[in-house]
């Protein structure tokens, strides 16, 4: 039948070429068979319209074809959900970095106007798509380098980890006290977000408008300015905030983000009182100084101690301040410890599970 | 076809193809080719489609399970097929285990 062979014809031009004579072969005796036994229980040929339903039962040649055909995969099952997770990765760090490029280069006037910022703006998906096609493409790789029996040989099959339930994060519950442990999300934005003031107050020397907006303009036009021990200060302010970062940087990567322990609280909060410490203690307790003393000293001199005085008076109560939260913060800390060695399980009781 | 329909094929498909293989594998304990082997299985009750009987017959010769050869028969050549040695044993483990989850099934139920 013509119509037979012809749909044997698309059939076997879907087939892989090596495989092809012999699979449509035994498809047109198989089918040629069942053709003669209808023709035979009708005692009659079947007329075009029957053939056409009868092929149509069969399914289309490229159904009939891939039936054929091993399951294919870009990225296999087994793979998948690693694609997927690192996808995620790409994608958060990619528009993190991003964004601070984009940040830097609107504080440094690279990016002078709207139409700069918009393109910036438009410029994101584009990178993001970039990404998404590299990271597809590497996993399609190892993927077809998996199913690969001459990879297999040349034993280029990247190996499945050892996957220990022992490296699984510990559960995310509620302290004994109620309160609720750090979650992932919250230590990442932690990093993030550091990462990004840090580089904002980086910028504030060089551009003062970033922290004073418009009031940058009237201390410039002022005839007072910042003594030095500002910078001081300032530095100190600069290696605090880095040292943290760095310190949730590391605790991510150890996979200890979710309880930051009385150590990091009692450091952070003893070097915080550090630079309010340098101020306080400032040489004479000149805080501000005049632009320029010659010109100034006799009209400005007077209110220049009174300011002096007043902020460094300031500056006392919030030295005093901060060591009266350290120490209410040490009671608390130490009040949830005694309570957690106290209490002999603060997790869900585990089942037996039998796989 | 409605989204009940549609999920209830889906299901049914995923629960025959285990017991299809099982089912050729015990057919093919005599020798078939293609459309005898679809012929006996239907008078079973067992209806397999072409597409699908088929290109199922290859996968399990290519897995070792099943050995083939081109004959003439009724001035025809065609491929007949049957078990193979490793296939009967495979045969025999999965007959069990089809035996094993039958007997649980009918206990939960």
């Amino acid at each position: 039948m013509e119509l037979l062979d012809r749909y044997l014809q698309a059939v076997r031009k879907r087939l892989p070429w090596n495989r092809q004579d012999d699979i449509v072969a035994e498809l047109k005796v198989n089918l040629e068979s069942q053709l003669e036994e209808k023709e035979a229980a009708l005692g009659r040929p079947l007329t075009p319209l029957e053939a056409e339903s009868w092929l149509r039962q069969l399914g289309s040649p490229a159904q009939m074809a891939a039936r054929y055909m091993p399951q294919r995969y870009l990225i296999g099952p087994k793979l998948f959900p690693t694609y997927v997770y690192a996808l995620k990765v790409v994608f958060f760090w990619a528009l993190v970095t991003y964004s601070v490029v984009c940040a830097v280069q609107l504080a440094t006037g690279v990016l002078a106007n709207a139409s700069d910022v918009a393109l910036a703006l438009l410029r994101a998906p584009v990178i993001v798509m970039n990404l998404a096609a590299w990271v597809t493409l590497a996993f399609a790789i190892v993927e077809f380098a998996k199913r690969s029996s001459t990879a297999r040989k040349l034993g280029m099959v990247p190996p499945t980890p050892d996957w220990q339930p022992a490296t699984l994060p510990p559960l995310e519950m509620e302290l004994a006290t109620g309160k609720k442990r750090r979650s992932y999300a919250h230590a990442v934005a932690e990093v993030v977000f550091g990462f990004l003031f840090l580089i904002w107050f980086l910028l504030v020397p060089e551009f003062p408008y970033l922290m004073f907006g418009p009031g940058a303009w009237y201390l410039s036009a002022s005839p007072y300015q910042l003594a030095a021990v500002w910078m001081v200060a300032y530095w100190w302010l600069v290696g605090l905030n880095a040292m943290g970062l760095i310190w949730n940087i590391v605790q991510l990567m150890r996979g200890e983000w979710q309880n930051q322990g009385l150590t990091h609280h009692v450091v952070f909060k003893t070097a915080g009182l550090v630079p309010v410490l340098v101020l306080a203690m400032a040489r004479e307790r000149v805080l501000v100084v005049l632009r320029h003393p010659a010109i100034d000293q006799m009209r400005y001199g007077g209110s220049l101690d009174a300011i002096n005085q007043g902020l460094h008076k300031a500056l006392m109560i919030l030295t005093a301040l901060i060591v009266l939260q350290l120490l209410w913060d040490l009671g608390v800390k130490g009040l949830e410890l005694l309570r957690s060695g106290q209490t002999p399980s603060v997790g869900p009781r585990s089942k037996n599970v039998r796989g | 076809m409605t989204i009940a329909e549609n999920l209830f094929e889906n299901l049914r498909l995923e629960l025959r193809r285990g017991c299809l293989t099982l089912a050729v594998l015990a057919q093919l304990r005599q020798e078939h080719y293609g459309y005898t082997l679809r012929k006996a299985l239907a008078e079973h009750g067992l209806e397999i489609d072409e597409s699908t009987l088929y290109p199922l017959l290859r996968r399990l010769e290519t897995q070792g399970l099943l050995a083939s050869e081109w004959r003439e028969e009724d001035k025809r050549n065609k491929r007949f097929y049957r078990l193979s040695d490793d296939g009967l044993a495979i045969f025999g483990q999965l007959l069990k285990e089809w035996q094993e989850i039958n007997a649980s099934i009918d206990k939960i139920l």
